[in-house]
């Protein structure tokens, strides 16, 4: 970790009449990095971001940004963000709309960069609300870029936009990043966490339930698997007499295995008389990684509950 | 105050573009101004006052009214659904620079509002009065106003924007029709003529009328006015604030 930290959580519990959808979320974020904030419907991701750009406040617990409490004027001067279900202002053509924001703040960024960000230059002159729904999500990146910021929220940024409009916008925020800058993200596309974010910390029913670089997510994941071809295919229960074996299933020509041992596997495998080629050794996907921890999570909840 | 001047800016072209202006501030209270006039005589007199210049008054107050406190109250109900008040809270434009911007340019376009009104009328239906009656009605119009920007802000906390609009439709008309906008309160049954001298849309009107007559009214109507519009403000405060705590 490099410094202060940019944001961070106490031991924060938010609390709507019974339900919390924070419960006790400690969290730190670095400056200058990409995290990524994972997790179910419902798990609490809004709500951590609602705190700290201080459109909600905590029911116990302390949220600092830079050291300051959150909401501060001077903090934001420097935090853009993008909330989820937010229309233009009806009225306003993208242009004005842009530099309507751009006068809140002190340096804001030039309005060209800001139509090219948003791939709206060609329209600059529509009604805002004429728009539609993938180019309002990208005016309103660029609205939450007016003020060149060095903290971006993206809250659930991608719903809503076409695939070109998606892979434009991870290009921009990817650019964000190297320049410097520290973003916060929620999302469940969980591939999208995995090929911009540094952090995924995967939150579920109010609490962190895991926290590392995608690859060490992946990694924690214990099961791997493997599939291979075979000139001489054994059956079903040979394989699964292979040890370590967890699960074994023939299709075709191919045969695929579940294990936590990979590398004990492969030794047998290859020396083995089944004639094996074509050895493919498959980390889990992030996908399973998530929903195994979501789903481990949601299971002690519902036992508690009994 | 940086951003005021973009803020200012950008409500006035927002409200003039609104297709709802043209129509409901603009062109009915003209339409009705005409109607009126013509089907009573612009010289016909009620009162003191001719009929030209009292149905001035009552249809410039009449889309005020429309214009202060249905139209904006519906647009701020849909700021609100729209996620653009929460969005506003994340910069830094100050929440005294964004009222501001909002008062004084609905303010510069009610004064418009009153300039095309009084212009239609000098030109089309002939209305004479001293010039200095005719810049008194008009303050006394632009001033008058701004309680009704007031019942604007309680109209839009409502959440839903079809209710809102239902409600700004219902209440802008109502207290337009019942305090003597539209026909004088003297048509009226007792009850009603009674009930519609306590609203806040009789007491706009009235103040204007009696401008006109050379008899001003101003100090009961302004308090009666004044009333009403820190009656809306604290009734919308209470509904906010306790839509902040739950």
């Amino acid at each position: 970790m490099t410094g202060a930290p940019a944001v961070q959580f106490r031991n924060i519990v938010k609390a709507y009449g019974a339900k919390r959808a924070l419960d006790g979320l400690d969290l730190a974020l670095e400056k200058g990095k990409v995290t990524a904030l994972l997790g179910p419907n419902g798990a609490g991701k809004t709500t951590a971001v609602s705190l700290m750009l201080h459109l909600t406040k905590p029911t116990s617990g302390e949220v600092t940004v830079d050291g300051l409490a959150p909401g501060r004027k001077e903090l934001k001067e420097r935090i853009g963000a993008m909330l989820q279900d937010t229309a233009a202002p009806d009225g306003l053509t993208v242009r004005e709309t842009l530099q309507l924001f751009r006068s809140y703040y002190r340096n804001p960024l030039a309005l060209d960069r800001l139509l090219q960000i948003a791939g709206l230059d060609k329209e600059k002159n529509r009604r805002a609300a004429s728009l539609s729904g993938g180019q309002k999500r990208r005016l309103a990146f660029a609205v939450a870029l007016a003020g060149d910021p060095d903290m971006i929220v993206l809250d659930e940024p991608t719903v809503g936009m076409d695939v070109e409009s998606r892979s434009r916008f991870w290009e921009v925020v990817r650019a964000l990043a190297s320049s410097g800058r520290t973003i916060l993200l929620t999302t469940h596309y969980l591939e999208e966490a995995d090929a911009v974010a540094d952090r995924i910390v995967v939150i579920a029913q109010g609490r962190l339930v895991a926290d590392g670089t995608p690859d060490e997510l992946k990694a924690s994941m214990p099961m791997r698997s493997l599939s291979f071809k075979a000139r001489r295919m054994p059956a079903e229960q040979e394989l699964l007499a292979l040890p370590g074996v967890q699960e074994a299933r023939v299709s075709g020509a191919f045969a695929h295995l579940k294990t936590k041992d990979t590398d004990a596997l492969l030794g047998l495998l290859l020396g083995s008389d089944w004639g094996v080629s074509d050895l493919q050794i498959q980390s889990a996907s992030l996908e399973s990684v998530f929903r195994q921890l979501t789903e481990t999570n949601n299971g002690k909840e519902k036992e508690s509950d009994q | 105050m940086r951003g005021f001047k973009a803020q200012f800016t950008a409500e006035c072209i927002r409200i003039a573009r609104s297709p709802f202006f043209m129509l409901f501030s603009v062109l009915m209270p003209l339409a009705f101004y005409s109607l009126f006039t013509m089907l009573n005589g612009a010289d016909a007199k009620i009162g003191d006052v001719s009929w030209g210049g009292y149905s001035l008054m009552s249809m410039t107050a009449f889309s005020l009214i429309g214009t202060a406190a249905g139209q904006f109250g519906i647009r701020l109900s849909h700021e609100r659904k729209d996620g653009l008040t929460r969005l506003l809270r994340l910069t830094p434009l100050s929440t005294g620079a964004w009222v501001l911007a909002k008062l004084v340019s609905h303010l510069l376009i009610h004064a418009a509002i009153i300039a095309v009104m009084f212009v239609f009328s000098a030109l089309v239906f002939g209305t004479e009065m001293p010039a200095g009656t005719w810049v008194m009605c008009g303050l006394w119009l632009l001033i008058g106003s701004v309680p009704f920007l007031a019942l604007g802000i309680l109209i839009g906390t409502i959440k839903s924007t079809d209710i809102a609009t239902a409600v700004s439709n219902v209440v802008y008309m109502g207290i337009s029709v019942a305090g003597g906008l539209w026909m004088p309160l003297s048509s009226f049954p007792g009850w009603m003529q009674k009930a519609g001298e306590w609203l806040p849309s009789h007491a706009y009107a009235d103040g204007a009328w009696s401008l006109l007559e050379g008899q001003p009214a101003i100090a009961g109507n302004l308090l009666l006015l004044l009333s009403y519009g820190i009656g809306f403000l604290m009734l919308s405060a209470w509904i906010l604030n306790g839509r902040e705590a739950g």
